[in-house]
């Protein structure tokens, strides 16, 4: 079947189409060329004055796995009231898995990445994720706590064999990148430790976290994952953390890096309050170093729930719980997990700073090839407040209203008032687009050039851009209709993005003896066999180019 | 891969005899050889009790319940497939979904509802706990192998690798003593039911020695030497089942545990490891936890999923059901329903009734007959059990899926 997409906009950054009126054609769920006057498409969707890109895609974004059902049930008020009201799941911060699919396909998104799927917690995660409907999934592997790696780098391991190890893991665990949350701090806090600097050799193990980065740095460097690391930095939340995420970027020494929810690793001590905007800073390290890209983590006002692996930075936390209950689980000697509820009020001069910090890091970053668009689902807030700040970002005049709302103090401590950038629709599809599809190394995925997966979103365009991107007028999926004016109009299943990266597989005899030492658990069960996703019909394997980058 | 108390061995032997007699030989766990001995061969589904092919089986429940007005679905005995056609089929049927065994689970649930809690994993016991203290009936009896799997060796990741293990409100099993042999054990056997005020003494100690007091038939002086050797571990678990606490309102006891766990965190590393689960209960609630975004015990009536522990539990609601779909994939029990109430029963065969429901239909175990997906009992991992043999009969999604399948069309809403 041909499906005719005729005479809208297309922006198409990857295609270098920046908004000019074009047609584009469909046939079996992938784009193609046009195919001349002989051929007579079965389905014609007169697009003019309509605005045309690729489906959205989502980079870091916490959709399913154990966290996630811990935030849902400490979240049960939220859930009881939106019970009565009709359609009340539209902005709730903790989704069914359901509701997350609807929400994203119905703002044009047709893609979400899991950002920190723990290696014992995969297959529950993948199993999950299998029942959101309609978009593509994947995740990212949670490593660089795990007691396994730590061990291997203790024994003085070399390059070599941590890349097998991370390699194995990744295969095992169906994963598409690799994601580290504060290294060695996870695992610290389990002997009582709750700070580590950088520098300083974690319990036990006796490693500091400067060599878990750059180990975890170079393993994804060698066995040539597309993703760069993608780092959750120290000392979140922390004012003068500012230090820290610059010394990561000075650490991994040209290697590429990917710093996720920045805004929450951008805060400098200085002022009157000891707590102040950092963004600059930041801002001039990426723009000079094209190694590094970053999600930006944007806080939004209101109810949410903070969901992390990070324990170490979530026991801090605790204490600001609202409503006035947590929680925290040391997990499988991987990693961690804390559950802490939080309200953004906009009348709290710490929260008000927070939101301008993470606008000002949009507005001087300059490249949007490396900065994307998130709120780090749910924890600076849903993503469904992506509209809202999309406006924020194409209107100055409704950011300087917006700002004027907020605590009376916020003026003084940010520079966002003076900032006149506006983001074009051609960035906008860029940071949304074309640039999470090539970070993550979906070449057919975020571009409407021939042979690219049909995942098409069409706006009316709006001068309001918030309502613009709160309701598309068609969104499609591999070629189907999905939403029409809003509504699901169609169901399907997305498929689940992996890379398996090659490697020594000796390493598997070392793991295995462990595994049978300690986990109580073999090897051979840890690891998620094929049919295990999606019944055996849901793997996308992305190419690996060891060395290339 | 063992599916039936949630501790996920995997280290079985388990022997064939054609046809189909199992036999495990590598441990004398008692609910693992229960569950894997019950292999009957299989039989044709019935409906009142005369037997029929499976589409008229299916038929027949389709027709039942397409006609209830407060059906419920539960029992819910099975794996994560099971689970989500049992919940897809409840979400048309506008049901109210409860596992069998959710009893304990909710004793933990509505604290972690409550107040939030401190919790570890079993490979986190095995690998760094040096001061296990386990609080109420010593809960290998429901999870046989607890203490010879993830206690009996010695913690890789501390120094010294050493590890006491304290047994507060409760008794050991002497298979629990047998293995534990190697280490050290104290038993501070004290009033079973009482375990939640030993906790609230023990917490009260931990912040001022002066303060410890007698409680529970345990002395004063033992409250205040095991507040001292919590304050003192590197890194403490507190264990409980609380499907073995005896009591309306356990989940107080639940919460005094919890609570001190907290307390001792201010001070040194210490969580707890909540215990909950045969017959995939923990499963099929993430499931349910995930689709719907609340746990079970949850009415699919209305418009949005409406969670309500107490009207929904099934043995409340089965009071006022009128059809009940029940399913029980690991064990051949179904309860007693009223006479007047139709129930459909998936369960393997020789399941014996005590009134013959209105439709009967023989399915597989999970992890015997078929492949399957079972959650351990620490929540976080999930495990795949392999099908052993093949006795010729569904499993129960693909049943749950065709009795879905066989109701009046309906369009899927968003
Ligand atoms: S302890 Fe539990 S999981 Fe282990 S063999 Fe016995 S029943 Fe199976």
């Amino acid at each position: 079947m041909l499906t005719k997409l005729a005479g809208g906009r297309v922006y198409d950054p990857a295609n270098g189409r920046d908004g000019a009126v074009g047609d584009l054609f469909v046939r079996d769920g992938r784009i193609v060329a046009d195919p001349g006057p002989g051929a007579a498409p079965d389905e014609v969707h007169d697009l003019s004055g309509r605005v045309v890109m690729a489906g959205a895609i989502d980079i870091h974004s916490h959709i399913a796995g154990g966290k996630v059902n811990i935030a849902r049930l400490l979240m049960a008020e939220e859930h009881r009231a939106a019970a009565e009201e009709p359609c009340g799941c539209r902005g709730l911060a903790t989704p069914s898995t359901h509701a997350t699919g609807c929400r994203y396909a119905q703002m044009g998104y047709t893609a979400a990445f899991e950002p920190a799927m723990l290696p014992s917690n995969a297959r529950h995660a993948h199993l999950e994720m299998a029942d959101i409907p309609l978009i593509d999934t994947g995740g990212y592997l949670v490593l660089g706590n795990d007691d396994l790696l730590l061990e291997l780098l203790a024994s003085g391991a070399g390059e070599a064999a941590v890349a097998d190890y991370v390699g194995f893991m990744l295969n095992a665990t169906r994963s598409l990148a690799v994601k580290a949350v504060n290294p060695g701090g996870i695992n610290a806090f389990k002997y009582n430790q709750r700070r580590l600097d950088v520098d300083e050799n974690g319990p036990f193990h006796a490693i500091t976290p400067r060599r878990i980065l750059t180990a975890l740095a170079g393993a994804v460097q060698r066995l040539g994952i597309p993703h760069p690391l993608h780092l959750h930095g120290f000392n979140l939340g922390v004012p003068g953390n500012v230090e820290a995420t610059l010394d990561s970027i000075a650490a991994v020494d040209g290697l590429r890096l990917h710093l996720t929810h920045v805004q929450f690793h951008a805060y400098g001590a200085e002022g009157d309050r000891k707590f102040s905007s950092a963004a600059a800073r930041v801002a001039e390290a990426v723009n000079r170093r094209p190694n590094i890209s970053v999600d930006v983590g944007q806080i939004m006002f209101g109810q949410t729930v903070t969901a992390s692996a990070d324990t170490m930075a979530q026991m801090n936390n605790a204490g600001l719980a609202h409503p006035k209950k947590w929680v925290m689980m040391d997990i499988e000697c991987d990693a961690g997990c804390g559950v802490v509820p939080f309200r953004y009020r906009d009348k709290a001069f710490v929260n008000a700073l927070q939101w301008a910090i993470g606008l000002e890091l949009f507005l001087l970053i300059e490249d949007p090839w490396r900065i994307f668009l998130t709120t780090d689902h749910p924890n600076g807030a849903p993503f469904t407040s992506y509209p809202e700040l999309i406006r924020l970002l194409m209107d100055r005049d409704y950011r300087l209203a917006r700002m004027a709302e907020l605590h009376p103090a916020l003026p003084e401590h940010t520079i966002l008032g003076a900032l006149t950038r506006e983001y074009s629709l051609g960035e906008i599809a860029t940071m949304t687009r074309a640039a999470p599809a090539r970070i993550l190394g979906l070449t057919d995925r975020g571009h409407l050039g021939p042979g690219a997966v049909a995942d098409i979103t069409v706006y009316t365009d709006r001068p309001d851009r918030r309502a613009m991107f709160e309701k598309p007028d068609l969104v499609f999926k591999d070629g189907r209709l999905i939403v029409r004016d809003g509504v699901v109009v169609a169901f399907l299943q997305g498929r689940t993005h992996v890379v398996e990266p090659a490697y020594d597989p000796t390493i598997e005899s070392w793991m295995a003896r462990r595994f049978d030492e300690r986990m109580g658990q073999r090897l051979t069960h840890f690891r998620i066999a094929e049919e295990e996703i999606r019944g055996g019909n849901g793997l996308i394997r992305h190419a690996c180019q060891p060395g290339s980058f | 891969m063992c599916p039936f108390c949630g501790l996920g061995c995997d280290d079985l032997t388990i022997e064939e005899e054609p046809p189909s007699t199992l036999t495990v030989r590598s441990t004398d766990c008692p609910v693992a050889r229960e569950g894997y001995s019950r292999t009957t061969a299989a039989e044709p589904p019935r409906v009142a009790g005369i037997p029929v092919p499976l589409e008229e089986a299916v038929e027949a429940a389709a027709a039942v319940l397409a006609a209830a007005q407060t059906p419920l679905v539960a029992g819910l005995g099975t794996d994560v497939d099971g689970a989500r056609a049992a919940l897809a089929l409840a979400e048309r049927l506008g049901a109210v979904v409860d596992h069998a065994l959710s009893d304990g689970l909710y004793r933990n649930l509505a604290v972690l509802q409550r107040t939030g809690w401190i919790a570890t994993t079993l490979a986190e016991l095995r690998n760094r706990c040096d001061l296990l203290l386990v609080a109420g009936p010593d809960p290998a009896a429901l999870h046989p192998r607890l203490f010879e799997r993830w206690v009996a060796p010695a913690p890789a990741l501390q120094t010294p690798p050493s590890r006491e293990v304290v047994f507060l409100c409760g008794e050991p099993l002497d298979s629990t003593r047998a293995a534990l042999s190697g280490l050290s054990v104290t038993v501070l056997a004290g009033d079973s039911a009482r375990v939640g005020d030993a906790a609230a003494s023990l917490a009260a100690a931990l912040a001022d020695p002066s303060r410890a007091s007698g409680t529970a038939s345990i002395a004063a002086g033992d409250i205040a030497a095991l507040a001292e050797r919590l304050a003192k571990a590197r890194y403490a678990v507190v264990a409980w089942a609380a499907a073995a606490f005896d009591g309306t309102h356990a989940d107080l006891t639940v919460e005094r545990l919890v609570q001190l766990v907290r307390d001792i965190n201010r001070h040194t590393r210490c969580a707890g490891l909540p215990l909950a689960g045969h017959d995939n209960v923990v499963g099929v609630n993430q499931v349910c936890t995930w689709r719907f975004g609340v746990p079970l015990r949850t009415s699919l009536a209305g418009g949005a999923p409406l969670h309500d522990p107490h009207r929904f539990a099934w043995a409340r609601y089965a009071a006022v059901a009128d059809a009940v779909i029940w399913v029980s994939a690991f064990r051949p029990e179904v309860p007693a329903f009223p006479a007047e109430q139709t129930v459909i029963a998936l369960a393997p065969p020789g399941t014996a009734f005590v009134d013959e429901p209105a439709v009967f239909i023989p399915v597989g175990t999970p992890g015997i007959d078929h492949s399957a997906h079972v959650f351990r009992s620490d929540t976080v991992v999930a495990l795949r059990a392999r099908g052993l043999i093949d006795r010729g009969l569904p499993d129960g999604a693909s049943v749950l899926k065709a009795i879905a399948a066989a109701l009046p069309e309906e369009a899927p809403a968003c």
